[in-house]
């Protein structure tokens, strides 16, 4: 253990730090004072999209360290709403990582995307959300908000649109994407049961001849058991995931909220 | 009258007691002084079209920018002091990459319009007596052509920073007979082309100068190939065209 953590007594007595840095002691009786700006507080989240439907979906579980903060703290949020309970929002945002930063990420997009309607009279599209999400991002490229975000919505043709960032704004369009503590554990997953990856169709040939089998939409039905799937086995498997399942459905006919308990251990 | 005037119209910030703002009014004359400038608004595009005063038989004649580009689908023709229209528009294309940045997508062609018109009341001290950009209120009127998802649009923006959209507008020296001219020739199945005739045929009604293809300029913004001001060539075609009478 010693070797792993080097020599910081408090890293070593204190498994609480998730992050690399701790209050550190130097010498016996100086001691020095830092700022840690930043803390992990756990969890995961996890989008899909379909063919006229997006899903994102996150854990309510909120850790620092081995302690568990609260069992409801969601991570999912809709944006663009007409008032403080997100009714009429039309593109949903998940944040994981340090939730301070979430909060104020969310809080801001929000804002952006309600004097958008105000200056230009109409909705935002998810596709300018998203590049105002990633200028959002990288203009805090030297202090950055320290969360991987997903931005999901219908884009113009009604199809399911779906957005995934790093902490400073390079972003992408995805069929899936799993973020957050549990991300390594889920997104291998995704990639064989959203994108059949590594599946091949049988009889097809030999070795390289093997035709892959071709990934489709999947139905909205498959979709949600696959994130319950996915979220039971991440809960299983990392203890900062757990106590309960949120997801954000959204579809032509607006935003649905789908809760599901996990297990609280 | 002028009397009455005298108190209230070198204070820019100062209402008179009839509730008038003099220094933007007369703003809006030194317009009345500008070349025309006409647009009008297709269901194919928007095509505007400025008189060139061509002062001297010396004068380089494609030195005379009445016309000008704000960003690939949206254009901007002007009638009264050239300079200050400078500022207008060079703010209006900021807007439009900013827009393009952030969004990813185009401005529209009214948050164009309106982008320019905040600009429009930014002249006299502040409120808290702060120094503000400009000391008086611009001298020109634009007519902000472009497209959007919203379709072909014309706005005409004013230095009072109000504006209207409108299908046909005139504006400058000759803009009320050229008004009225579009008053009984527009109509909303007109094509393109035949929208490029009625420019032309206006701004020879009011024109003092003959009319040739050296001395008016047209610009069109489509959706195929977004903003474009006329080459000399395409000039004399249309110019060409012209019923001779």
């Amino acid at each position: 253990m010693d070797s792993l953590l080097g020599s910081n007594p408090t890293l070593a007595s204190n498994p609480a730090y998730s992050f690399s840095k701790a209050p550190y002691n130097s010498a016996a009786d100086n001691k020095e004072h830092a700022f840690y700006p930043y803390t992990d507080n756990g969890g995961s989240t996890l989008g899909i999209t379909g063919e006229d439907f997006c899903i994102i979906a996150g854990d309510t579980r909120s850790t620092s360290g081995y302690s568990i903060n609260t069992r409801y703290s969601p991570k999912v949020f809709r944006i663009g709403g007409d008032d403080e309970t997100g009714e009429g929002a039309h593109i949903i945002l998940s944040v994981v990582g340090f939730a301070a930063d979430g909060t104020a990420l969310k809080e801001r997009l929000n804002a952006i995307v309600k004097m958008y309607k105000y200056q230009h009279g109409k909705k935002i599209s998810v596709k300018a959300c998203a590049q105002r999400l990633a200028t959002i991002l990288y203009g805090k490229r030297f202090f950055p908000y320290y969360v991987t975000a997903i931005l999901g919505g219908l884009d113009e043709d009604g199809k399911g649109a779906l957005y995934s960032y790093d902490p400073v704004g390079s972003y992408e369009r995805e069929q899936c994407r799993a973020a957050g503590a549990a991300a390594s554990l889920i997104m291998p997953f995704l990639d064989n049961q959203v994108n059949y990856k590594n599946q091949y169709l049988p009889g097809t040939g030999e070795g390289h001849d093997l035709e892959p089998r071709q990934a489709l939409p999947l139905p909205r039905h498959d979709v949600e058991q696959l994130v319950r799937d996915a979220f039971t086995s991440a809960t299983e498997r990392h203890i900062e995931v757990g106590d309960g399942l949120q997801m954000l459905v959204m579809t032509k006919n607006g935003i649905e909220e789908l809760y599901h308990p996990l297990k609280r251990d | 009258m002028f009397i009455a005037r005298s108190e209230y119209d070198r204070g820019i910030n100062t209402f008179s007691p009839e509730g008038r703002l003099f220094q933007v009014e007369y703003s809006l004359e030194a317009i009345k002084l500008g070349s025309t400038a006409i647009g009008i608004a297709t269901t194919h595009g928007v095509l505007l079209g400025v008189e060139k005063r061509v002062t001297s038989t010396l004068l380089e004649t494609s030195s005379v920018e009445k016309i000008v580009e704000i960003d690939r689908h949206i254009g901007c023709a002007m009638s009264g002091l050239q300079a200050d229209a400078r500022s207008m528009i060079e703010h209006a294309r900021v807007e439009s990459q900013h827009h393009s940045f952030h969004y990813n997508e185009r401005l529209g062609v009214e948050s164009c319009t309106q982008a320019v018109c905040d600009l429009a009341l930014k002249f006299g001290e502040g409120a808290d007596g702060e120094e503000s950009v400009m000391s008086r209120p611009f001298g020109v009127a634009l007519l902000i052509a472009g497209i959007d998802e919203e379709g072909p649009q014309l706005y005409h923006a004013e230095p009072s920073g109000t504006f209207y959209r409108y299908d046909a507008k005139a504006i400058g020296s000759g803009s009320e007979g050229a008004q009225a001219e579009l008053q009984n020739e527009f109509h909303k199945s007109l094509t393109l082309e035949e929208a490029e005739t009625l420019v032309l045929k206006t701004l020879k009604q009011v024109m003092e100068e003959k009319l040739d293809s050296k001395n008016v300029q047209l610009a069109s913004v489509t959706k195929e190939k977004g903003f474009r001001i006329y080459s000399d060539e395409e000039m004399s075609v249309v110019v060409e065209r012209l019923p001779t009478n």
